[in-house]
Formats: C-alpha cells, structure tokens, sequence
C-alpha cells in the first residue's frame, strides 16, 4: 500500500466516522425533546457546559449520558456465553458504519483523493449495502444467545423474524430504483436524479419509498416496529443483558443504522445532495443531503411518538400480505413506465400511464389492505366483565 | 370510504397539535407549572419554575416542596431546633416500626445506664434509604407519634454504601420542622396528641378520683364497720352487762 492510498482511505473514512457519531449524539437529544413535546414534558434542559449554569437547552445530555455509560459497570451474566456477548455489539456496530461509505456524501475535500476509494463508486454499492446490513440480524441475534436471558433471546428471535421478513419488501422497493436508472452505483444514482427528477415525485417511486421507509423502519427496529426490543414485554428485549460501554455500543450502532439506511432513501429517491443552491456552492450538497437525513429522522421520531406497538401476527401480516405484494406490482408497474418513456411517446401517453398507475397502485394497495389484515372477530372474554 | 393510511395521518396531526402547542400554551405542561392544582389551595405553590433558582439551594430546605411529598422517614423530638435532640426525643425504642418494616431496612438498639437499666431511648436508629420504600408503615404503626414521614429528596452521594444509611443523629428533626413543612398533618397530629393526652390525664383523674372516691368509700365502710363493730361491741358488752342482770333475772325468775 502507497502512502498516497492510505491518506486517500483516511480522507474519505475519518469524516464519516467523526460527523456520524457526533450526529447520533445531537439526535438522542431531538428524539428526547421532540419525544417530551408530544407528551407535553420539556424533555432535558438543566445539563449544559459543565461547571457552569449555563445550559443550552440541554444541550450538554447526550455528553452526560455517554460519560455516564463509560463509567458504568460492565456485568456479564452468569452462565452466558462471555465471547458472544462481547462481540454482539461490536458486530452490530461494524457493519452500520461500514454502510455509511456506501452513502454518496461529496464532501469538499473528496477532490484531493486520486486512487479511487469512495466506495460509493463501487458498482456494486447498492447491492453491497443490502448484504452489509444483513450482518445486523447476526448481530441482533447473537445478542440474545449469549446473554442467557429469555426475555434476551426472545427479543433475538422476534428480531430474526421480523428483519427477515422486512429485508425483501425493502430490498424490491429499491429494485425499481436500480431498473430505471440501470446501475448500482450511488453516484450513478445520485446523478439520474439531478434536475429535481427526483424518483419520489413519480407514482411508482412514491410507493417504492414509502414501502422502503416503513420497511427501513422495521429493519432499524424503530417504533412501531420495536417488537424485539419492546420494554412492556421484554424489558429491553435482545439487550436487556447488556449495561455501560456495550449498552452504548448497540445503541450507538442502532442510530448509525438508522442515517444509514435514511441515507440510501435519500440517495434512491430523495436526489441525494441536491438542493437549492447546490449549484454556486458545491459543498451545500452535504448540508442538503445530511438535512434529508434528519427531515427522514425527525418523522422517524413523529411516528414513535404516534403509534403503538403492532402485534406479531399484524407485523408479519403486514410485512408479507402487504408490502410484498405491492412492492412486486410495483415493479411491474415501474418497468412499464420505464418502457412507455423509452420508446419516446408522447407526453399524453406518459400522463395517461401516470395517472393509471397512481390509481391502480392506489386501488391495490386498498384492496390489499382489506384482505390482508388479520381477521378481527369479536373478542371473547372468559374472565373479564 | 376513508384514505388508505388517513389514520396514521390523523395520529400524527395529534402528536403535532401537542408538539406544537406545548411551546405556546404552558397549561399543557402540567408536570413543570401547577395549572392542575386547585386555585383556592393558596399555600401550594402555583409553578415550580426551574430549579434550583439560587445557587446551592435546596428545595427541601424550603416549603416549595408540596404538602403531599413524602419521602423518608424521620423521628420527632419536641424541642427547638439547635438543642440537644436526645434530651427531648419522642422515640422510646419500643422496636415496633423495626419489627413491621416490610423491606427491613430499620434497625434499632436499645439505651441502657451504666446500671444497666433501660433508659427508653434508642442508642441506635438506623434507616437504610436504599432499602425503604416509603411504605409509611412504621408512621402508622408508632404508638409515640415518634416516627413521621420527611420530604427531603436530595440524598444523592458520592459513596454507594455508607451514604444512604442515615443514622439517629440524621433522622432527629424538631417537630418545628415537621409543621413546616407538613403543616395540616403536623397540627392534626399535634391535636390528637394533646386530646390523647387530654383523655388519659383525664382518665387518670378519674381513676384518681374513683380510686380517692373508693379509698374514703372503704374508709367509711371501714368506720362504718368500725362504729358497727364498735356498736356491737357495746351492744355486747351492754349484753354481757345485762347478762348478770339476765342471769339475775333468770335467776330471778327460776
């Protein structure tokens, strides 16, 4: 390895692994406000700089929680599996920020870099996310096994099932992404959009994204899909074993999952860096894309502080009734369109398929809804009233 | 026919409302400002504010702490705050709070002279916080009033083990300080002793007089049984006098 290659590695890694860690910091304090407002609480406000009374909307918690961590002890169960149980959390760790490579990120300084080591270039960056993810599930569920806790492994499993199921309608709703722009590549992705063509504002893009934010959801274990962590049922579910550094390392890699995977819906559908004035200053691109992240955050946070928990019957239900087979329609519908657009009709044409598809995607998507949903009989009580 | 998804929608429209709402209307935010309190409880403070307001302050030092906050146990003595507590305290160690305690997290020795002698007082009062569970129990179950509940929440230390056991020189508060800070219960608690107190001495007047009553009772059935005794004792020697007289009547008539 030339020296040239390892300062060209450490340009293109060192940012990604300061400005993501430090956003997950900034988000548990969002999540924690904005998680207080919809409760009608203030959320924390007291610790600020320490040493001083001045405290910036609180500004200084997440500093307080991660010292906190670090300080605290590090307890390993009797009986479990000491091994496992250290390596869970640093595997659930690795592959989220490995991910983070895969996000077309165009910081300014990426001109000084002449070996070709963004590995968002990679023609494979797509497909390499999906698998990289993947290991997430392992992670998840190694947890569960070594921590000798049944509520730890029953977590793990309820995570297996769930991620399993929700890795497909994720992985076919950025299929139609990958069919219309016909390559792999972020960038190349990234640049199929420029000009506001952005794959969200077409009918079979609006619902591949949606398919893939709720999907994205479900993969990250966020609410409403926190089953493997649901603390009214299983404490904390696959961590419940896990205190101090290690507690810290799952949570940190559980937010590093979450910008990454908002990431590539930004990529895919969002037009990645692409903004209002993108074009004088080329460095807004990261502001544009990193602020798209965090508007995909912040209804992340919306929606927990909305919904409740689905059942497992609902989750599964949901995952395989409904989401697999519109995200499949939905590949049939965007190939279509694809075709129409290729063989260069005219602009009535592509209104008439426009709209068509808009309402047959509605139409199904409906229709889906009422089959799939489990039956709901009237409930009989043995005990109660 | 309803919007495929209206009613995440209409969810999220409600978790924005309060969002929203929570930075403009302050009566949303009923854990930080008292809006909920009645207004004619003039005595309880209407909003908490930030704390602590000055530097060093101690919310338990002052009455904000609401009425109703209890939190852990403290013993009562009756005298000024800055005396010698021991010389006044209420608790006579009589062990039934240590005895009842649920968790078991009272633990209590005994006073004894040099002779000896039990001096009803406790020579050791402890109260392990870590372990109490602000049950009241021992509140409830002191025949003295000794026990009463504290509202002082700022116990935090740096040392895990020693720190939450507070010890009997810790617990003794004044009850000046009890109606200071639990004004309403602290007089009820004040009226009922002094009307206990008030019917045992009472009580005991009675018994006295019952028993002064008895005693002059028995003193006068004594010189009752005396005079009677006395009269009997006269009428027999007034028989024994008229015996001979008898005899001699007897005689007499033989």
């Amino acid at each position: 390895m030339s020296w040239e290659l390892i300062r060209d590695i450490l340009i293109t890694t060192v940012p990604l692994l300061v400005i993501f860690p430090s956003l997950f910091a900034f988000t548990t304090w969002i999540e924690r406000k904005a998680l207080a407002r919809i409760q009608n609480r203030i959320g924390p406000n007291k610790t600020g700089v320490p040493c001083t009374r001045i405290s910036l909307f609180g500004l200084g918690q997440p500093a307080a929680d991660g010292i906190k961590m670090l300080f605290k002890e590090d307890i390993v169960p009797k009986g479990a599996d000491r091994l496992f149980h250290l390596l869970a959390p640093i595997v659930a760790l690795i592959p989220a920020m490995l991910v983070l490579c895969f996000l077309p990120l165009e910081f300014p300084w990426a001109k000084f870099v002449q070996a070709p080591v963004q590995a968002f270039l990679l023609d494979g960056a797509v497909i390499f996310f999906f698998a990289i993810t993947g290991l997430n599930t392992l992670a998840v569920f190694m947890a569960g096994w070594a921590s000798r806790n049944k509520y730890s492994l029953l977590g793990g499993m309820r995570a297996i099932a769930q991620m399993v199921s929700y890795e497909i309608p994720l992985v076919l709703s950025a299929v139609i992404v990958v069919m219309l722009v016909g390559s792999l590549n972020a960038a190349d992705i990234a640049a199929a959009q420029k000009g506001y063509q952005w794959h969200l504002f077409t009918p079979w893009g609006l619902a591949a994204f949606v398919i893939f934010f709720i999907a994205a959801l479900a993969e990250t274990n966020r609410s409403p899909f926190d089953l493997p962590e649901a603390e009214s049922e299983l404490i904390a579910g696959y961590f419940t074993e896990y205190s101090g550094f290690k507690f810290a390392l799952f949570f940190l890699g559980e937010y590093i999952a979450m910008f990454a995977i908002s990431g590539l819906a930004v990529t895919l559908f969002l037009g990645a860096g692409e903004g209002p004035g993108v074009a004088a200053v080329p460095a807004l691109s990261v502001a544009w894309f990193i602020a798209k992240i965090f508007a995909l955050i912040g209804i992340m946070i919306w929606l927990r502080g909305t919904l409740p928990r689905l059942r497992v019957d609902q989750l599964m239900a949901f995952a395989w009734k409904f989401l697999l087979p519109l995200s499949i329609l939905n590949i049939l519908i965007a190939g279509f369109a694809w075709h129409v657009a290729k063989s260069g009709a005219g602009t009535g044409l592509k209104a008439v398929v426009w709209i068509a598809s808009l309402i047959t995607l509605y139409a199904v998507a409906r229709g889906l809804n009422r089959i799939s949903r489990p039956e709901a009989a009237p409930r009989e009580y043995k005990y109660a009233e | 026919m309803s919007l495929l998804g209206g009613g995440i929608v209409k969810g999220m429209a409600v978790t924005l409302r309060n969002f929203v709402g929570s930075y403009f209307n302050k009566e949303r935010l009923v854990t930080n400002d008292y809006a909920w309190r009645p207004k004619e409880d003039a005595e309880l403070p209407q909003s908490a504010g930030q704390y602590p307001k000055e530097e060093g302050e101690q919310l338990s030092d002052t009455t904000t702490v609401t009425n109703y906050s209890r939190n852990f146990p403290m013993l009562l003595h009756d005298g000024k705050e800055g005396d010698t507590p021991m010389d006044t305290v209420r608790c006579v160690a009589c062990q039934i709070c240590e005895r009842e305690c649920p968790p078991q997290c009272i633990y209590i020795e005994k006073m004894y002279d040099e002779n000896g002698k039990y001096i009803k007082s406790p020579a050791k009062f402890d109260i392990d916080v870590s372990v109490c569970m602000s049950c009241q129990i021992c509140v409830e179950v002191c025949p003295f009033d000794a026990i009463v509940m504290n509202s002082q929440f700022e116990l935090s230390t740096p040392d895990r083990f020693g720190g939450l056991l507070l010890r009997r020189d810790d617990l003794l508060k004044s009850n000046d300080y009890y109606h200071q800070i639990h004004p309403g219960e602290a007089a009820a608690r004040d009226q009922r002793m002094a009307d206990e107190k008030a019917a045992k001495e009472a009580k005991k007047k009675a018994a006295a007089e019952a028993a002064k009553k008895k005693a002059a009772e028995k003193a006068k059935a004594e010189a009752e049984a005396k005079a009677k005794e006395a009269e009997a004792a006269q009428a027999e020697g007034a028989e024994e006098k008229s015996e001979p007289e008898g005899g001699d009547s007897k005689e007499a008539t033989e």
